[in-house]
């Protein structure tokens, strides 16, 4: 950013991902026109056939912004987290999964061992009689062929690199993406660090359900019950995680009638956004009979995919111990 | 409690390393049975090392 006329060079990159966050960038809808007057992109795999070598003959520090989505669980996405972590001056986490994990962190409930026995020899759909598992490298009569190792845990951007700042969500909403994009484009960023999203504070201040004491006899899957669509969800059993997640999205979630699932990551001040849903989840069970709470909370099917749905490897444990 | 026990199982820590108990200000022997009891159960699982899922953690 020399002088005022010159435009803002960015990179997006993609790593252990769906897809949804580069979907998640066209939702600003016609501001993507600004941000092509505002900004020239040199790099983003699925858009522009731009090659890694490309990226690596670029100096240091030449790229103005790098939004890097998806979490890091090859030896590939580590590479280039690296790569792109020297050529940008601002490296942005973008998304739940470069943030906490996000959906790909729950492997870290297994291990490179348990996940390749899973999807290559176990699935009831695999036919797979020879056995074959991924190799590393493997040689064919022209010369050998290697691909990334996959790792065992999965880690967020922010545990392989520096990184400047968040912009949350699974994917964000695309008036955070924007909030983000205006400041960069105005060059008024907010400190280093800084999460950006339009409210810290819990999803249940952006919410407008009625809310009312908390007192739950039993928990309801989603698919269990239809809920009243204005009283709060957690309080008619539904295992909503706005108590514990990060406003800014403007509660679309439970707009719709569906729980809050917690991709905006926990609220400021909270480090383990698990721990904190599970203890408000435990202090509104509405019994002090050991046995009555064993029942209710028998209806809590899975708790680490509930409370940690987005960030297990952003957790203080980051991963499940695995034999 | 039990919510939390069922959640370190799926993380694969042991059900021993985690307990609650009530002890009066008044019951001084009963506090340091419990400390003991815990110190010696803990002593027998080893140190915890949350990594223990292979080569690169």
């Amino acid at each position: 950013m020399e002088g005022a006329m010159s435009k803002l060079k960015l990179a997006l990159y993609w790593a252990a991902s769906c897809g949804g966050c580069e979907i998640a960038q066209l939702l600003i809808g016609d501001k993507i026109l600004k941000l092509a007057e505002a900004a020239d992109i040199v790099f983003w795999p699925v858009a522009i056939d731009a090659k890694y070598k490309d990226v690596e003959a670029m100096p240091d520090k030449s790229i103005d912004v790098c939004l890097f989505n998806g979490a890091i669980r090859t030896s590939e996405q580590e590479h280039l987290a690296k790569m792109l972590r020297e050529k940008s001056r601002v490296m942005i986490a973008y998304g739940a999964c470069a943030s906490e994990g996000g959906i790909p962190g729950l492997a870290n409930l297994f291990n490179r061992q348990t996940i390749f026995d899973r999807v290559y020899l176990e699935t009831q759909s695999t036919d797979n009689k020879e056995k074959v598992v991924p190799q590393t490298k493997y040689k064919v009569p022209e010369g050998e062929l290697t691909i990334p190792e996959f790792y065992d845990t999965v880690r967020t951007l922010a545990q392989t690199v520096d990184v400047d700042y968040t912009i949350p969500g699974c994917p964000p909403e695309a008036k955070t993406t924007w909030l983000a994009l205006e400041a960069l484009i105005e060059g008024k960023l907010p400190p280093r660090g800084t999460v950006i999203t339009h409210n810290a504070k819990a999803v249940c201040d952006d919410c407008p359900r009625k809310r009312d004491v908390k007192k739950i006899k039993k928990f309801y899957r989603t698919f269990e019950i239809i809920p009243d669509p204005e009283i709060c969800l957690l309080e008619q059993g539904l295992l909503c995680a706005g108590i514990a997640t990060r406003g800014g999205c403007g509660a679309p979630c439970p707009q719709a009638n569906m729980p809050c699932t917690g991709c905006y990551g926990p609220v400021d001040g909270v480090v383990d956004q698990g721990a904190h849903f599970l203890s408000g989840v435990a202090s509104v069970i509405d019994s002090n009979d050991p046995s009555e709470i064993d029942k209710i909370i028998a209806d809590i099917h899975d708790p680490v995919g509930t409370f940690y749905r987005y960030s297990l490897p952003d957790s203080l444990l980051r991963r499940a111990r695995t034999k | 409690m039990s919510l939390l026990k069922k959640m370190m199982s799926q993380l694969g820590i042991e059900d021993e390393r985690l307990r609650l108990d009530w002890v009066s200000a008044s019951e001084a022997e009963r506090f340091a049975q419990i400390v003991n009891e815990m110190t010696e159960q803990l002593r027998k699982l080893g140190p915890f090392s949350p990594g223990n899922g292979g080569g690169n953690v």
